[in-house]
């Protein structure tokens, strides 16, 4: 049975930069994302077919998800994100169910590995939907609005904790985000290692079925929550609008 | 810190995963979402315009019907104008011919009856001189006697006499 190990193994350096098993996967992901959007709209159409109609079919769906709950205008700017992390989320999801996943060894360790199964990666996807979404806060409100959530004017001692309460839900929504997505792959990584190494044949199967569809459930959970809380921050408070 | 060292979690390792995503953000607004986007666009706009185009011409036929059938009608009431305005004319033209020759038979009747009266008048006037030419004659040949222009005024002479 393989070893678990939660930390990301390093293949070399390339100067300061360590390269990660995860590392040279996302790059992998990325390249495979430009080539195929490169080639479905290389000679795009008014009339789709194949790959066009494929990718259109997931934008549109993408973009009208945004543009109902953010409205059309917020929509033109929060779309590339969303779907990208949706993009990037869901490809390496898949990306990390096909053989030689952790199986092709390079010097000692596994080649390949999927991509949020290292925390590095899930972390840093978090924070840049936090840091995204309260850029667009203070964008869409101004900063004095943008600060007003976070510290009342009024200096009642229930609207300072429930300043605080928010303050500290924002660091929750990192965590949460990221140790969401890091724990689904992760667990299902080991969960597929585990089963493979009890019985390798056809017994596998289903799970590999069931982290399909975690895969994608993930990535459209990331996707969503960022929607959210991009859409909830750069709004009016409801409150603020009364008064 | 401890738990994220345990993780593995490298400062330098977000960065370069943020740095990723930032180029494949970039580079998928370019040749995925802009495209599409533009092109899903242009497609709504075509089927809007493609569905108005539509709309439109069955108005125009609708519009077309209608003018044709309202010609047809006025080319209808107008034949039947024109049908009644030459029967009145028709009507009119016998009518007046009717008149005319009535006229023209009366007129002729007239004169027909005027030249028979100055025929007859000229008839007795010659039956007059020729009457006189007739009692001489009959006188000649009663008497056996020619009767001169003497003899008349003879006997005229002697009337005058006999009546005074």
């Amino acid at each position: 049975m393989e070893q678990i190990v939660l930390k990301p193994e390093i293949l070399g350096f390339y100067k300061q930069l360590p390269i990660t098993n995860t590392l040279l996967v996302s790059w992998v992901a990325m390249i495979i994302l430009i080539i195929v959007s490169a080639v479905a709209t290389w000679r795009i159409k008014t009339i789709p077919s194949g790959l066009q109609n494929f990718l259109e079919m997931i934008v549109e769906f993408g973009y009208k998800t945004v543009e109902d709950l953010s409205g059309s205008k917020r929509a033109k700017v929060f779309f590339p994100i969303v779907m990208t992390f949706f993009l990037l989320i869901v490809t390496s999801n898949w990306l990390g169910l096909l053989p030689g996943f952790g199986t092709i060894k390079y010097g000692g360790e596994p080649l390949l590995r999927s991509i949020n199964s290292d925390l590095n990666m899930t972390l840093s996807l978090a924070l840049l939907s936090a840091v995204m979404t309260h850029f667009f806060a203070i964008y869409y409100l101004g900063l004095s609005n943008y600060l007003k959530r976070w510290f009342s004017l009024q200096f009642f001692p229930v609207f300072l904790f429930v300043g605080i309460l928010e303050i500290v839900s924002e660091f929750t929504k990192i965590v949460s985000l990221s140790f969401r997505l890091f724990g689904n792959i992760f667990a299902g990584e080991v969960v597929l290692s585990t089963v493979a190494s009890i019985f390798a044949f056809v017994v596998p199967l289903p799970f590999y079925f069931l982290e399909i569809i975690v895969g994608f459930v993930q990535a459209a959970v990331f996707m969503m929550l960022t929607l959210v809380f991009m859409v909830l921050l750069s709004e009016k408070h409801a409150t603020e609008e009364q008064r | 810190m401890d738990i994220l060292n345990q993780f593995g979690v490298q400062p330098i390792l977000l960065a370069a995963q943020v740095v990723n995503f930032f180029i494949l953000l970039f580079i998928l607004k370019k040749l995925l979402y802009g495209p599409i986007l533009k092109v899903l666009e242009a497609r709504r706009k075509k089927i809007e315009e493609s569905l108005k185009n539509a709309e439109e011409i069955e108005k125009k036929l609708q519009e077309t019907d209608e003018q044709s059938e309202k010609i047809i009608a006025n080319t209808l009431q107008q034949s039947q104008k024109i049908l009644d305005e030459t029967k009145e004319a028709a009507a009119q033209i016998l009518e007046d011919a009717n008149n005319s020759a009535a006229n023209i038979i009366e007129r002729a009747h007239v004169q027909a009856l005027e030249a028979i009266k100055t025929e007859r008048i000229i008839l007795e006037r010659e039956t007059k001189e020729h009457l006189g030419d007739l009692v001489v004659l009959a006188f000649e040949k009663v008497t056996g006697k020619k009767v001169t222009r003497e003899d008349q005024e003879r006997m005229i002479e002697k009337e005058v006499r006999n009546l005074s």
